[in-house]
């Protein structure tokens, strides 16, 4: 790690997971945009903390599951009832004996909305990626074990080395340091 | 979510004792009104007010022993949110046993008029001889006492066990009240589901689908929540229970949505078999109900159970809506009326609705009777389990 690199934001370590909530609530109310926490496991009301709001998530997994269901409404009536309509188990298959393609229209929408959650989520969260500036931060790994880290990135329009430096130090932030993309 | 070291801060709240005293003798009233009529009507026209009584009790049944199961789920679950709203819950639960007598009535004196069967001599009718074992009257009596214990039984011990805390704030109670409700479950779960069979499914006893105990229970468990969130709002602006906020809301709108696509699944898996198949003794179920009038309620079925309420539940917003909720909640309480409508009483007008002064009589009679009993018991105790050791836990809630 040199030091010509870019900076990419400054690390914090702190106490415990309630030290780790009070500081974020400090960074939101600061009116930070662009910075994060990492934690051993997730912690309830952390969302609030950090003053993240709704997730964007369920949005976009209904169109999902919109498009899901119209095309399995066209899949099953457009070969039945107009290309190839045939009687089947004594059924001419009609707008009425929609019942019988229900199982796959349900599928198909429960399929979409899957496939939407997964690949929305992973673009939303940047994955997958083969590496990350914090990994830079040789206490970083920390964080899957016992460490509750906040790091604040520098393309955020508050930051500045010395005062958000000051700022974490000052909310009970230790081993506050410099990360290098 | 837990946070066990805060305190909850909430002192017991009392509903109005006055207040409960004239609600109460207004259902009373109410009830004993219904009770007049359909005394008449038993008299009267005993085969109208056979068929009525048994929608109005199943209806109030159905109500009662939903709440006993999210009591039970709560317990067997260990869960933490609703211990704000629980013992609404419990005084729900807590009528069960008394509705038992509602049951007389049917069991006495109409029994041959609604279960064809009971009259039926053993090989006149070689497919009852089949099910002779099952549907006699011994065995049918011995089935109604039991559903009662079982269910009254459960319903009893969590309620007591509940007030029990109120009074010691003794955490031994929430572990017996867990080891209850994990017993209470499988009992629910037959009790319900053998009643279902028993007085609605035996209305037709050449007609059977292994669909019905979970289609009844899912009807159940839905509206029971959202007559829940219609008591809760109803306390919350006569003043009482401020500490239930959005995320409370949030989650009963939750479990009103699971339901309610719970029941179309079910609803749905049913109808899908059956008309699949086109087997005559199982079809005549749907084609009594796609008679005439019968079929423009049985399409208001789907449309209002389902497709009315998902849209608006789907969201979170309109779950955090109290407002919307409990309009959303007042539907659902409507769809349950018509849904054991359309089970019950096209066993007796086959060719079309027809209304009677009875339907509206029964339902009186048992809910007016019910309602006067949950305002009696409602000034007893703390709106809320006051003393459970993790209150507060629900009182901080987070979705």
């Amino acid at each position: 790690m040199t030091h010509s690199r870019k900076v990419y934001g400054l690390g914090a370590e702190f106490e415990s997971a309630a030290a780790l909530m009070a500081a974020a609530e400090k960074i939101r109310d600061t009116g930070f945009s662009h910075w994060d926490v990492h934690t051993p496991f997730p912690i309830h009301g952390m969302d609030k903390a950090m003053g993240l709001g709704k997730s964007k998530l369920s949005a976009v997994v209904f169109v999902g599951g919109l498009m899901g269901l119209l095309t399995g409404v066209g899949l099953v009536t457009i070969p039945s009832l107009y290309i190839y309509p045939m009687i089947v188990h004594g059924k001419p298959y009609t707008w009425a004996t929609l019942p019988a393609f229900f199982p796959i229209i349900f599928e198909l929408t429960v399929l979409f909305s899957a496939f939407t959650a997964v690949a929305t989520m992973l673009a939303l969260n940047q994955l997958p990626r083969f590496h990350h500036p914090v990994f830079n931060w040789d206490r970083f790994t920390k964080f899957t074990d016992d460490g509750f880290m906040m790091v604040i990135e520098a393309k955020d329009a508050k930051f500045s080395e010395s005062r958000t430096k000051a700022l974490l130090e000052e909310i009970g932030g230790k081993n506050v340091t410099l990360i290098h993309d | 979510m837990s946070h066990s070291t805060e305190s909850s801060h909430l002192s017991a709240e009392h509903f109005d004792a006055p207040a409960a005293k004239k609600l109460s003798s207004l259902s009373f009233g109410i009830s004993a009104l219904g009770l007049l009529v359909s005394a008449f009507g038993l008299f009267n026209s005993r085969e109208q007010f056979a068929f009525s009584w048994l929608f109005g009790f199943v209806l109030v049944f159905t109500l009662c022993v939903g709440a006993l199961f999210w009591t039970i789920l709560h317990h067997a679950t260990d869960s933490e949110w609703g211990i704000l709203v629980r013992r609404q819950m419990e005084n729900l639960a807590g009528i069960i046993p008394a509705l038992s007598v509602f049951f007389l009535p049917l069991l006495f004196l109409c029994a041959p008029i609604l279960w064809k069967w009971w009259n039926v001599a053993p090989g006149a009718d070689p497919l009852l001889d089949g099910k002779a074992a099952f549907l006699n009257h011994t065995f049918f009596s011995l089935r109604f006492v039991l559903y009662f214990v079982g269910l009254g039984g459960v319903a009893m011990v969590l309620v007591s066990r509940s007030k029990a805390q109120d009074e010691d704030g003794s955490s031994a109670h929430t572990f017996a009240m867990r080891k209850a409700a994990i017993i209470g479950l499988p009992v629910l779960g037959v009790c319900l589901t053998f009643a279902a069979v028993d007085w609605l499914m035996g209305l037709d006893y050449h007609w059977f689908s292994t669909m019905w105990g979970v289609y009844i229970f899912a009807g159940a468990a839905g509206s029971s929540m959202a007559l829940l969130v219609l008591i809760i709002t109803g306390l919350r602006n006569s003043g009482y229970l401020k500490a239930v906020n959005v995320e409370h809301y949030h989650v009963m709108g939750k479990f009103m949505l699971a339901f309610t696509v719970f029941w179309a699944y079910i609803g749905y898996s049913q109808y899908m078999l059956i008309w699949y198949a086109n087997i005559p003794e199982e079809t005549i179920y749907f084609k009594i109900r796609a008679t005439e009038s019968w079929h423009i309620l049985s399409t208001l079925l789907v449309v209002g159970r389902f497709f009315i309420p998902f849209p608006f539940l789907l969201f979170q917003s309109t779950k955090k809506n109290p407002k919307v909720l409990c309009f959303v909640a007042a539907w659902m309480i409507t769809m349950q009326i018509l849904d054991l409508y359309l089970i019950v009483l096209p066993s007796l007008h086959q060719t079309g609705l027809a209304v009677s002064v009875y339907d509206f009589a029964a339902v009186a009679a048992v809910g007016g009777a019910a309602a006067g009993l949950f305002f009696k018991r409602l000034p007893m105790t703390c709106l809320f389990p006051k003393r459970d050791p993790r209150l507060a836990g629900s009182v901080n809630l987070h979705n």
